[in-house]
């Protein structure tokens, strides 16, 4: 089973750290050393939907990548079915032990119980996007490969 | 008179169309209003971009104002003029329609577009799809009668704070009641933001008069706005607080950042690239 978090390196993601911490910098208006890598958009810097949107779109252009934005959460669903993941709108004990892996940058105290699939993106993290552009670049250039 | 596609609409005719990629269209100035500001320029871009978008989902989903990475403000616009409009998309989906366009008058831009992304909602909360859809219909084969524009009235800002040269704070009452809330949106009337954006340019305005002036001379013009969110929704009757701050000055450029609050809430914000006004 793929978690889509395996291979990521520290040292990838603190070579793109800055440039993420910059994008959110700019996209919510704040000095870019309040930006963490463990900082949650939503709780720690106040992101609403429409941050997020501009965070996604900046985040491509800056890496010339394509983030499918109704995917994040899907994402983070990694392998599971819908019905595996949540029932009623809560996350299955199943779903929350592949969010912890798929998210393994989050503080594992930020996983409530019980865990609504509307506040997932509240555990989204700098790091989060960090991985999440690493992912993008790496699909493309295998889609690059494959095209040669 | 119906004010669906008349009180705030900017689009007379769609010339060509190719969905999910670019669209290119034009509409005429009516004469006879008082001004035309490149603010609503601006929103004519972002419409025409709309009819492409809502079309290119099945007139399912709209965008609506979201944000703009940099709107240059390159030449000043009259009534009567006609706007050459055209849009390229970098995506349209579900969730976000990514696009930049331009707005021309006899083949010199007027205004450009980079970088504008506008969330997509249920077209049937905002308006009627099918009447939507007959009127891309009209657009695209040989388009609707120009004029039916008649002008927006004044909103007065009133100044209630500030700090000459630094900062300058005002209140912006959104009418209860006003013609175009019928066109913008029929089902849910909504303050644009496009005169949110006019309202914050004219406060920007006025705090660059209060600028030291640049060292060529001359006065400050407003040259481009960038960073440009709207977080929320206005809908008629709110008051909204307006802010303008000088955040830098050198002898040939001063920046200015604005933010748009209803009560506690910031609703909007941008940042205004002033220069020293072209005298060649």
């Amino acid at each position: 089973m793929s978690n889509n978090n395996n291979n990521i390196t520290k040292e990838e993601i603190m070579a793109i750290y800055p440039k993420v911490a910059g994008i959110m910098a700019d996209a919510l208006g704040c000095d870019a050393d309040q930006v963490k890598p463990d900082s949650s958009l939503i709780n720690d810097l106040k992101a609403e939907s429409i941050d997020f949107l501009d965070i996604v779109f900046r985040l491509e252009r800056a890496f010339k990548i394509k983030i499918p934005r109704d995917k994040i959460v899907e994402e983070a669903r990694g392998g599971l079915s819908e019905a595996e993941f949540e029932k009623g709108g809560v996350v299955t004990e199943a779903g929350v032990e592949r969010l912890r892996l798929v998210l393994s940058e989050v503080p594992a105290e930020r996983f409530t119980s019980p865990l609504n699939v509307a506040n997932i993106p509240q555990l989204f993290t700098t790091e989060t996007f960090c991985k999440m552009a690493i992912r993008q670049q790496r699909a493309a250039s295998a889609a690059g490969a494959a095209r040669v | 008179m119906n004010p669906h596609f008349r009180a705030f609409s900017f689009v007379d005719r769609i010339t060509t169309v190719e969905l999910g990629a670019r669209i290119h269209g034009e509409y005429w100035i009516p004469s006879g209003v008082g001004c035309f500001g490149q603010s609503l320029v601006a929103e004519a871009v972002g419409q025409l971009a709309a009819w492409a978008a809502m079309a290119t989902v099945d007139f399912q989903r709209r965008p609506v104002a979201g944000l703009a990475g940099e709107i240059e403000l390159l030449r000043p616009i009259q009534p009567g003029q006609r706007l050459e409009l055209a849009a390229d998309f970098d995506t349209v989906d579900q969730d976000a329609a990514s696009y930049g366009g331009t707005a021309q008058v006899d083949g010199l831009p007027v205004v450009r577009l980079r970088h504008c992304v506008g969330p997509m909602m249920a077209v049937e909360d905002f308006d009627d799809p099918e009447a939507l859809r007959a009127r891309f219909a009209v657009l695209c084969n040989g388009g609707a009668e120009p004029g039916g524009f008649g002008g927006i009235p004044d909103f007065p800002l009133e100044r209630i704070g500030g700090e000459t040269g630094k900062q300058a704070i005002a209140t912006l009452q959104v009418p209860a009641n006003a013609y175009f809330f019928a066109d913008h949106f029929p089902r849910r009337p909504v303050f644009p933001g496009t005169l949110i954006m006019k309202a914050n340019l004219e406060l920007a305005a006025g705090l660059a008069r209060e600028l030291p002036a640049p060292a060529m001379g001359g006065e400050w013009v407003l040259r481009s706005v960038s960073d440009v969110k709207l977080r929320a929704f206005t809908s008629p009757g709110e008051v909204l607080e307006i802010s303008a701050r000088l955040d830098r000055i050198s002898t040939d450029a001063a920046t200015l950042n604005l933010e748009t609050r209803k009560g506690m809430r910031v609703v909007g914000g941008a940042r205004v690239l002033l220069a020293p006004e072209d005298r060649t």
